[in-house]
């Protein structure tokens, strides 16, 4: 626990969240156009996950040492939770559609499709 | 495991099942932020919320400071920056909550969309944290100017310092996933 890590963390964090920012604007201001959803999306995920661990390891103080084996297994147990409660919610939520029965009148062009009833 | 940890395993486990209650906020928040009647990225002013993350993000910063100073018993110094702390702490709240009148003068209502409602149960749970933790950090305050940083208080602060840090973590998310989507 030193001033320099809390420093570290801050510019580092100041940095990601300026750069996460900027890009935004960059976007807003090329009218939408560039960078592409397809690229900015993945861009300022990575940059919040980057924070997260930066953050975790000089604010936090979470490490590999084995002082904080117990706090690092309990954070290991909680990410697992978090990863499938919220992908699996996502997956459950957008695939509605695909995972409905159809009604009765698809239903009936389908039956007929397939075996002429 | 001395006294020292025990305490800060038993925070740290309160943290990780909050960090599971701000995840299923942040799964609902993103099924159903496509649900919106006519609101979206307009309903937010970037400014404010350039702001509020630097002012959040510099109180994680100075409260990390504050408990560095109360380690090395620096008693004036430790109290100056969590007065910081505390103030930045403030402004963060006031900028939120006047965010949320602004919407609510504007006819934004919890119940006018799924979007609202989650965007509102979201922020406002976090919001509610940050309120929690001021209100323990102003009772530290007051506890070290009363006694001074005993062995007492300077383990509050550790706690504190930890949970505080830890809604800073949370805002990474809330800034990347509400409102910075919601210019997209």
């Amino acid at each position: 626990m030193t001033l320099t890590k809390y420093i570290v963390g801050y510019l580092f964090s100041l940095c990601a969240t300026a750069l996460a920012f900027g890009i935004v604007e960059l976007h807003i201001a090329h009218h939408h156009r560039w960078p592409t959803h397809a690229q900015l999306l993945p861009t300022i995920v990575a940059l919040a996950l980057l924070q997260f661990i930066v953050q975790m390891i000089c604010f936090l103080h979470l490490s590999f040492k084995k002082e904080e084996r117990l706090r690092l297994l309990a954070f290991g147990f909680a990410a697992i939770v978090v990863g499938i409660l919220t992908s699996g919610s996502l997956w459950i939520m957008f695939s509605l559609n695909g995972r409905m029965m159809p009604n009765a009148s698809q239903m009936e062009m389908y039956m007929q499709d397939q075996n002429g009833i | 495991m001395n006294m020292n940890d025990k305490n800060l395993f038993g925070l740290w486990m309160y943290l990780m099942t909050d960090l599971v209650l701000f995840a299923s906020l942040f799964a609902v928040f993103v099924v159903l932020r496509g649900q919106a009647t006519g609101v979206g990225g307009a309903l937010f002013e970037t400014p404010t919320i350039a702001i509020e993350t630097f002012v959040l993000l510099t109180s994680s910063f100075t409260c990390g400071v504050a408990l560095l100073c109360a380690r090395e018993r620096r008693k004036y110094l430790s109290l100056a920056f969590l007065l910081a702390t505390f103030l930045l702490g403030a402004a963060f709240l006031w900028l939120e909550v006047s965010e949320f009148s602004r919407l609510v003068h504007s006819g934004t209502r919890l119940s006018s969309s799924g979007f609202v409602s989650s965007y509102f149960a979201l922020v406002g749970t976090h919001g509610l944290h940050i309120a929690v933790a001021l209100i323990w950090m102003f009772a530290l305050l007051v506890a070290v100017v009363a006694r001074g940083l005993t062995e007492g208080n300077v383990r509050k602060l550790t706690l504190l310092s930890y949970f505080w840090h830890f809604l800073d973590l949370i805002w990474i998310f809330i800034f990347t996933f509400v409102y910075l989507l919601a210019l997209l």
